[in-house]
């Protein structure tokens, strides 16, 4: 584990550990970690956070479904990736029940489809369906629009900051 | 020599959990926590090779290699994570010699496991020297492999490992000689439908390389700044990689969807002071302020409509095809987000991706643009096949046959 000892820093006097997330990848952070990922456009971050324990979760989707791809990786699709997260804030002590989410990405940007809606829009679609179908609602969202996004899940609180190249950055 | 999509993705895969192993390996010995940031095996002119080392300086270690597969493998660190490194492990770097018996050991711990995953999976031994310490400034650092075989390319698998949290990097370079890799390729290759034949791809890095040239000679015209062609490769990588393939910095930029064989999607992409200087070399009068106006804007996208122009007419004369494209879309944000779409679009139908990367430079202003096309797979192949049968037919017409009649 990196000690941060305060004097690199010019930000903070004790820096939380920082945990980057990639594109198909999750993680949970039980000690106050800040998750973060980067660069999301049609991408989705899907965050959850059950305040009872506290435990945190961070989920970089890419796809909307799993269904008809014969892809491994569960984290890359909207459907797979929300259950997994789920799954794995469980098994650190977290309940469904307990749980919210947070979304930012899904942005429309270069979405050259003639026909129908974006990767972007229907990823939106999915993540809510599933979390839905698990009881988890939504309270907070950054989605959609033409830019992208890069988020940070601060572990502790459940505030997820959001960044955008042109735009600023704001709080949910 | 054909290789198929399976072997492909085999191989990066096994550079990968070598690079994945060798970075545990150094948290384990020094308490540092680091991501493999990227894989990709990438197919490249070798005087190409090591560009993305800039001319920064580095130490490291190399091992050669012979068996089955030889060549070298080399591990470069910058020169102060090298000695956060020693550090971590020592508690000192200040001692020039222990310094570099710190970098030797740690390069030593983390290479030996890379090389016996690759050793375990093509069921061979590969026997490695003893590494030898290395330093130099960018690509000086790598082993110099011209004229180790016949080839003007050589692939390269190449894995960017990043600190958590700090923007340190090493890189991991596994540089086998052509004609022992191609044809082990070939041995686990399952010769099916996808099979590409191996020296097409080079044919392919010559026509990235004759568009590119392209496209830079139009920059010239528009802009009169002397612009040149850099570096093209070929990457092949899983498609969640391919958005790591630009920086996250913003961009300013056009991108086209292109049609015909291949498909796919083409980027032309500046960083803001290139995009700025360059849009100003084609602006009649000064502009006031710093930042990029709608008149940049508006410049970038006339410069990128007709770099993309360039580059696919480029393609098109080698493939003789016609390739048409969208009309360009401006695009200014971070360079994964807008990557990120594209990667997203061409993932739905393949879990891997080539990737074709080009830049180029000028020395009379600072600027730097990168192209960055994603074609379809499949379509690419087809249109590598197809490359094949004519330069069989060009190759094998016999002169005599054509004037008998």
């Amino acid at each position: 584990m990196k000690v941060y000892d305060g004097q690199t820093s010019s930000e903070t006097e004790s820096k939380p550990e920082q945990i980057k997330v990639g594109i198909a990848e999750y993680d949970v952070s039980k000690n106050g970690a800040v998750l973060t990922t980067s660069g999301l456009g049609s991408c989705i971050g899907v965050a959850l956070h059950d305040e009872t324990v506290p435990v945190s979760g961070l989920v970089h989707v890419m796809l909307p479904s799993a269904d008809d791809m014969e892809d491994g990786n569960r984290a890359k699709f909207a459907d797979t990736g929300v259950e997994t997260l789920i799954e794995a804030l469980e098994d650190a002590g977290g309940n469904r029940n307990n749980m919210v989410a947070k979304i930012a990405g899904g942005s429309d940007m270069l979405d050259f489809s003639e026909s129908g809606s974006g990767i972007g829009q229907r990823n939106v679609e999915q993540v809510k369906e599933t979390l839905n179908d698990y009881g988890i609602s939504v309270v907070g969202e950054d989605v959609g629009g033409n830019h992208g996004r890069s988020i940070k899940l601060k572990g502790a609180s459940g505030e997820l900051v959001v960044k955008s190249a042109n735009k600023g950055s704001r709080t949910l | 020599m054909k290789v198929d999509i399976q072997s492909l993705e085999t191989f990066n895969q096994l550079a990968r959990e070598g690079a994945e192993q060798a970075t545990a390996s150094m948290t384990q010995m020094t308490g540092i926590e680091a991501d493999v940031e990227v894989t990709k095996m990438s197919l490249v002119d070798r005087k190409d090779l090591g560009e993305e080392l800039g001319d920064r300086a580095f130490v490291g270690v190399q091992f050669d290699y012979e068996g089955e597969l030889a060549g070298e493998t080399v591990l470069v660190f910058g020169r102060a994570c090298s000695a956060s490194l020693v550090e971590a492990l020592i508690g000192s770097a200040d001692d020039e010699a222990m310094a570099k018996s710190g970098v030797k050991e740690i390069g030593n711990i983390m290479m030996s496991g890379f090389i016996d995953g690759w050793a375990d999976y093509l069921e061979t031994s590969i026997d490695h020297s003893p590494p030898t310490y290395i330093e130099g400034n960018g690509p000086a650092v790598l082993p110099d492999t011209t004229g180790s075989d016949d080839s003007d390319h050589v692939f390269v698998f190449k894995s960017r490992i990043e600190w958590v949290d700090e923007s340190v990097e090493f890189y991991i370079y596994m540089l086998p000689e052509y004609d022992p890799l191609t044809s082990i390729m070939a041995d686990h290759a399952d010769t099916g439908d996808d099979a590409i034949p191996v020296d097409k791809l080079e044919v392919f890095n010559e026509m990235t390389r004759s568009g590119t040239e392209k496209a830079a000679e139009n920059v010239t015209m528009m802009t009169g700044v002397e612009t040149t062609a850099e570096v093209s490769q070929i990457s092949f990588a899983p498609v969640t990689d391919v958005p790591k393939q630009v920086s996250n910095e913003t961009y300013v930029g056009t991108v086209v969807e292109f049609t015909g064989l291949p498909s796919g999607y083409l980027m032309v992409l500046f960083d803001e002071v290139s995009a700025k200087n360059v849009a100003e070399a084609m602006m009649p009068i000064d502009v006031d302020g710093d930042g990029l106006t709608d008149q940049h804007k508006a410049a970038i996208e006339e410069l990128g409509n007709i770099m993309t122009s360039g580059f696919v007419d480029g393609w098109a004369n080698v493939l003789q095809t016609s390739v048409d494209h969208t009309p360009p879309r401006l695009v200014h944000d971070m360079g994964q987000a807008i990557i990120d779409p594209l990667a997203a679009q061409v993932g739905r139908q393949q879990e891997h991706a080539f990737i074709v990367d080009s830049t180029m430079r000028t020395d009379e202003i600072e600027f730097e643009a990168e192209i960055h096309a994603l074609p379809n797979e499949q379509e690419l192949r087809e249109a590598l096949d197809e490359l094949l049968v004519d330069r069989v037919d060009e190759t094998e017409a016999d002169p005599e046959q054509i004037f008998q009649e």
